[in-house]
């Protein structure tokens, strides 16, 4: 199932509008992680946008909002969340799936509306909805886009993230699009989606490597520190840099047609509006609501870039 | 308690023979012939740095010998390391006692060897066997009581309990008396005599000749790493221990009193340190020499650290006519008062740093602008060095490897560098052998001779007599009376130190 | 350690030269491994990098060396930075507004940066000296808060110096004269700085007296209190500093900024022979400490010696070895 999220919000707010009266006073929590990184931190902003917006459509509905550093917390969070407001729908991106997956399974037993965000859990059919991005397909769009514009034989250096499932699905993705292309794939090391770890990194990838081609940075943030260092090294115009997720920063220099950034790769944050807007439908309406919603990743091209452009995101 | 027992003539239990110990290329001991029997008191005496420490150490096992060979029941051995000796029964008690402070009683009792019951730690039993061996050595602490909350005293006979738990046979003891008074000392010399009693074999150091006159059986007296003299107690003075050990003459062991001159140098009103010091006046005169006595715990030391600055006080100290401020050593110092800690190695001196580092800690600021002007730093000690006969190996060395005399003599220059006008010298010579506590007590005349005011604080007694013109005796935190000129006697003082003086009340230890 | 069995005295001349001589080892070896893996190590433009991103991290651990030497400990530093660096281009950015794309506008945030550290530290300082609350527990907490605070600023994303501010800033980090870059020339004159401070002032024997044996230090008449004060507002100075260069590498702060940090400087110091539990620090010792962390990290990227999953166990080897070389002998006494 393919959707772009910008037609889902519009869909599901033209939706809720007018259910508003027809609701019982219930609560809804939504534990996500802390913003310790861009792509959370624009997760939490759509997370609070939405609930801010939620609360104006829905006057008596109650919120809870939790971010938690850990799976530990994140554990404690939900508990609470039961145990002393009583919530009737759960909205969560758990930190990792092993630890989550029984606390999240209990809730949702004792009949919880549940929604997991991005991170599926450990077993399946637990939760009532699920939406995602697709990171298989994240690294694919990305290898797609190598495959296509390289020649055989270009190299190509990777960074990767912080060791994780997320990031093994990635670059699998990555690596299967670049199959059979002859595209050398010459040193990948983890940047830990941090920009200083990228900088420093895309430095010795620099002194090491006389030639390269192209730059997967898998990340917009890790991509803004390889772009430092390669102006550092004035080699821009030797390789392009392909990021991830949608920064505005990276949104914009494709729009200016820069020659060192042609694409990036969409992984909307916004994905939590879409899981939030769902969850609320579900409670509020009668029609059956459920399932899974992936959400693919997208080529942000300088023709579709200023789709992707939102101006007040801090991201 | 008699001064001699039988001489036993059986076995020793342990021995040295022959044995040198050099560290590098310097050689501190030559040759040293030493043996211990069973039911036998032996003391070893000798100046700070004669080498008593390395012997005992060679004895405890936590040094081998260069050459010379240790001998147990007969037996050449070697130990690998202290716990190979203690297996042995042979246990040195430590002059800076070896205990978990923040640890209980029996804890420490049984550190290291704590008893089990199955996996588990069986509380109980080494609390109950703690008990007993506390009970014989009538102590009344607690065994659940945390060291660090117990008296000093108490430490020690923790210590000896320690070495009781095991099978002991040689009890080596450091200096045991050095930080006890003399009601407790009484117990301590109690308690070795009951263990000579049992068979152990007891080498015992200390820098005060009566004690060993009193329970010792046999003196061996070291010096420069020689052994100059053994023979029974019996057969020797005082006197002759002195001698033999300074290796000279020491009937003027106390310079001549100086005479105070008319002026006031330093007063103090009224001054209280809440809870251990209560309205305590103070008039010391130019040139004087004023001696402080009492029991530990008297606050003897709590109120020259409230003059110093270095607590803080209610009431006034006038300086030269001038207001010290409360709480502010800076003050103190700059204003021309001093004051030298009894806690060398505690509150004195920087052991882990050299000699240099050391003296002019206090007055860095007289040693160039911004940056220290390190020429001057070691003519200072150069001048200290030849100034107070401070004996250095090299001048590099830690200061904690210095002989308990040459910290004390580097304590002294230290404090003396800011050139003070007042003085408070607080336990002048503890731990320290007779040949340098003739050169302190010679500094301290010299001093009042230049025109400085000098406040002694002491426990011992003769030293009290000797030195000061004007004694102050403290008793529970009040100053409880004054003696001057005849009446500087050692009854006088130790009935106002037991309060029994102007206020008849009941003698608090 | 009380009970701690006695073992033999050794000789003692032997443990000092290798207290001297085990970081500079270490420091070598990785050199001659880093060439024998990759012949571009030595190049100007690698020596110029290691070097140039060694200096935010060495600028710190310049200060920690004086912290911990005076027996204290702070943590907060990594967050610290990140905070200064949000709040300095949050400044910069409102300033540019009205004074336009000026050099003013620069002057204004270094410092402010400066300024913050100062405050920074002088909190720390203060709850630690003046409130009597261990150094841990302070700069542990206030690790969190400014943490926190620069999330907060950020709004759970990266603040971003304006690209024209940028773009004039951008020279303090990747300019420089005689071809050696700004932040290697600040690195290099704070260390000697704090070496000559630490060995021939006042100011650094206080600081070893103190982290020695403070009652001793008291009883000399050192204003101890003062004196540790001093140690973290000169660390949050220094924090500010590196702010300072840090700002206009990638003109962009977040929460991951300055991550780690404290831990990296703290190692350094440690590496470099200074004594956590204080009373002896050596700053030339705590530069090559920095030297073998940044030199670490930049050979696992040079070379695929080695999995990038083992990045973290190779530096913690490369760390205890450091320190077990100088140490050896010391625990034999």
């Amino acid at each position: 199932m393919t959707k772009t999220l910008i037609a889902t919000t519009a869909l599901i707010g033209a939706l809720t509008g007018p259910l508003v009266s027809t609701a019982m006073a219930e609560t809804i929590g939504i534990s996500i992680p802390a913003a310790t990184h861009g792509w959370a931190g624009a997760l939490n902003y759509h997370a609070k946008r939405t609930v801010e917006m939620m609360k104006e459509t829905h006057p008596d509905m109650d919120f809870v909002l939790t971010t938690t550093p850990d799976s530990g917390r994140q554990v404690s969070d939900l508990e609470d969340m039961v145990a002393t407001r009583g919530i009737d729908a759960l909205v969560v991106l758990p930190f990792e799936s092993e630890p989550l997956t029984g606390p999240i399974k209990r809730i949702a037993e004792s009949g919880v509306w549940v929604t997991v965000v991005d991170r599926g859990l450990a077993q399946e059919g637990i939760e009532n909805l699920y939406v995602a991005g697709d990171n298989t397909s994240f690294g694919e769009t990305a290898g797609d886009y190598f495959a296509q514009n390289l020649a055989q034989g270009d190299k190509v250096v990777v960074m990767r993230g912080i060791p994780s499932t997320v990031d093994n699905e990635r670059v699998a993705g990555f690596e299967a699009a670049l199959e059979g292309s002859g595209i050398d794939v010459v040193a990948m090391d983890h940047g830990n989606w941090n920009r200083d770890t990228a900088f420093t990194l895309m430095q010795d990838y620099l002194s090491r490597f006389p030639q390269i081609d192209a730059v997967w940075a898998a990340d917009d943030d890790q991509a803004v520190g390889a772009l430092a260092a390669i102006s550092q090294a004035g080699r821009e115009d030797e390789m392009i840099v392909v990021g991830g997720a949608g920064m505005k920063e990276m949104v914009e220099r494709i729009s200016n047609n820069d020659k060192t950034v042609p694409v990036d790769v969409t992984y909307p944050p916004a994905m939590i509006s879409t899981a939030i807007e769902m969850t609320v439908l579900g409670l509020t309406s009668d029609a059956p609501l459920g399932g899974s919603f992936v959400i693919s990743s997208e080529l942000i091209t300088p023709d579709n870039a200023a789709d992707f452009y939102f101006e007040d995101s801090p991201y | 308690m008699s001064a001699v027992n039988t001489a036993p003539s059986s076995a020793p239990i342990l021995a040295l023979s022959g044995v040198t110990r050099s560290f590098g290329p310097i050689e501190i001991l030559h040759g040293v012939d030493f043996a211990l029997r069973p039911g036998e008191i032996h003391a070893l005496i000798g100046e700070n740095g004669a080498g008593k420490s390395t012997t005992m150490k060679i004895l405890g096992g936590y040094l081998d010998p260069t050459t010379g060979e240790v001998t147990c029941d007969g037996q050449s051995v070697r130990f690998v390391n202290s716990d190979a000796a203690e297996d042995k029964g042979i246990v040195m008690i430590h002059q800076e006692f070896n205990l978990a402070e923040d640890l209980a009683v029996d804890q420490n009792v049984f550190l290291g060897r704590e008893l089990r019951r199955g996996w588990r730690l069986d509380h109980k039993a080494m609390r109950s066997r703690t008990a007993d061996l506390l009970t014989r050595l009538q102590c009344r602490v607690d065994p659940a009581a945390k060291v660090n909350r117990i008296s000093v005293p108490d430490k020690q006979m923790v210590e000896i309990a320690k070495a009781l738990s095991r099978d002991l046979r040689v009890l080596i003891m450091d200096e045991p008396t050095a930080v006890l008074t003399e009601r407790e000392c009484e117990i301590l010399f109690t308690q070795i005599e009951r263990l000579r009693a049992e068979g152990v074999a007891i080498l015992y150091t200390s820098h005060k000749l009566g004690e060993i006159k009193r329970i010792c059986d046999r003196v061996t007296v070291l010096r420069d790493g020689t052994m100059v003299k053994s023979a029974p107690v019996a057969d020797i003075t005082e006197e002759q221990m002195a001698a033999a050990m300074v290796g000279r003459d020491l009937s003027d062991l106390y310079p001549a009193k100086p005479v105070a001159g008319p002026d006031t140098v330093l007063e103090v009103e009224n001054l209280s340190v809440p809870g251990v010091v209560s309205g305590a006046n103070l008039v010391l005169k130019r040139g004087e020499v004023l001696g402080i006595g009492g029991l530990i715990g008297a606050g003897r030391t709590e109120l020259a650290e409230a003059i110093a600055g270095l607590r803080p006080r209610h009431g006034t100290v006038r300086l030269l006519g001038h207001d010290l401020p409360a709480g502010l050593v800076q003050a103190a110092v700059e204003a021309g008062l001093a004051y030298l800690t009894e806690d060398r190695k505690g509150a004195g001196l920087l052991l882990d740093k050299g000699l240099r580092e050391n003296l002019t800690l206090p007055l860095l600021h007289k040693f160039g602008k911004i940056m220290i002007d390190r020429k001057a730093e070691e003519a200072a000690l150069d001048k200290a060095i030849s100034d107070f006969a401070i004996r250095a190996p090299q001048r590099s060395m830690r200061v904690g490897d210095l002989s308990g005399g040459n910290q004390q003599k580097l304590l002294l220059a230290k404090t003396l560098l800011s050139d003070p006008q007042v003085v408070i010298i607080d336990e002048p010579t503890r731990g320290i052998d007779i040949g340098t506590k003739q050169q302190i007590y010679a500094l301290i005349a010299d001093l009042a001779e230049q025109g400085r005011s000098v406040i002694v604080i002491s426990s011992e007694m003769p030293e009290l007599i000797g030195l000061a013109s004007r004694v102050v005796v403290m008793h529970g935190g009040k100053i409880a009376g004054e003696l001057e000129g005849d009446q500087v006697a050692e009854g006088a003082i130790v009935r106002l130190a037991m309060g029994l003086g102007e206020h008849q009340e009941e003698a608090v230890a | 350690m009380t009970m701690a069995t006695a073992v033999k005295t050794q000789s003692q001349g032997r443990r000092l030269d290798l207290q001297v001589i085990g970081p500079i080892i270490a420091l070598i070896a990785l050199i001659l491994i880093g060439m024998a893996l990759n012949s571009n190590f030595l190049s100007y433009a690698n020596i110029t990098n290691v070097l140039a991103r060694s200096a935010f991290i060495g600028i710190i651990a310049v200060g920690m060396t004086f912290v911990i030497t005076a027996g204290g400990l702070d943590l907060s530093v990594g967050s610290m930075a990140a905070f200064v660096a949000g709040l300095m281009i949050l400044v910069m950015n409102v300033l540019t507004d009205t004074m336009g794309v000026t050099l003013p506008v620069i002057l204004l945030g270094i410092a402010l940066a400066l300024i913050a550290g100062v405050i920074a530290g002088l909190i720390n300082g203060l709850l630690i000296t003046k409130v009597g609350i261990e150094a841990f527990i302070v700069t542990l907490g206030t690790m969190g808060i400014y943490r926190s605070l620069i999330t907060w600023l950020a709004d759970g994303g990266t603040l971003s110096l304006g690209f024209e501010m940028r773009e004039l800033y951008r020279p303090v980090y990747y300019g420089g004269i005689m071809g050696i870059s700004w932040p290697i020339i600040a690195f290099v004159v704070i260390a000697i700085l704090g070496e000559v401070v630490m060995r021939h002032t006042a100011f650094g024997r206080h600081c070893a007296a103190i982290g020695s044996n403070e009652r001793v230090a008291r009883y000399s008449s050192i204003a101890v209190l003062k004196v540790r004060l001093a140690t973290y507002v000169l660390l949050g100075l220094l924090v500010g500093f590196a702010v300072v260069m840090y700002v206009p590498r990638l003109g962009s702060a977040s929460a991951s900024t300055g991550l780690l940090w404290e831990l990296e400087a703290i190692a350094a110091v440690i590496i470099g022979g200074t004594l956590l539990k204080g009373g002896f620090g050596r700053i030339w010792g705590t530069v090559v400490g920095v030297l073998i962390l940044s030199l670490i990290g930049n050979i696992l990227n040079l070379t695929d010696f080695v999995s990038p999953y083992l990045n973290g166990a190779i530096q913690g080897v490369v760390i205890v070895l450091a320190v077990v070389l100088q140490r050896k002998s010391a625990a034999d006494r």
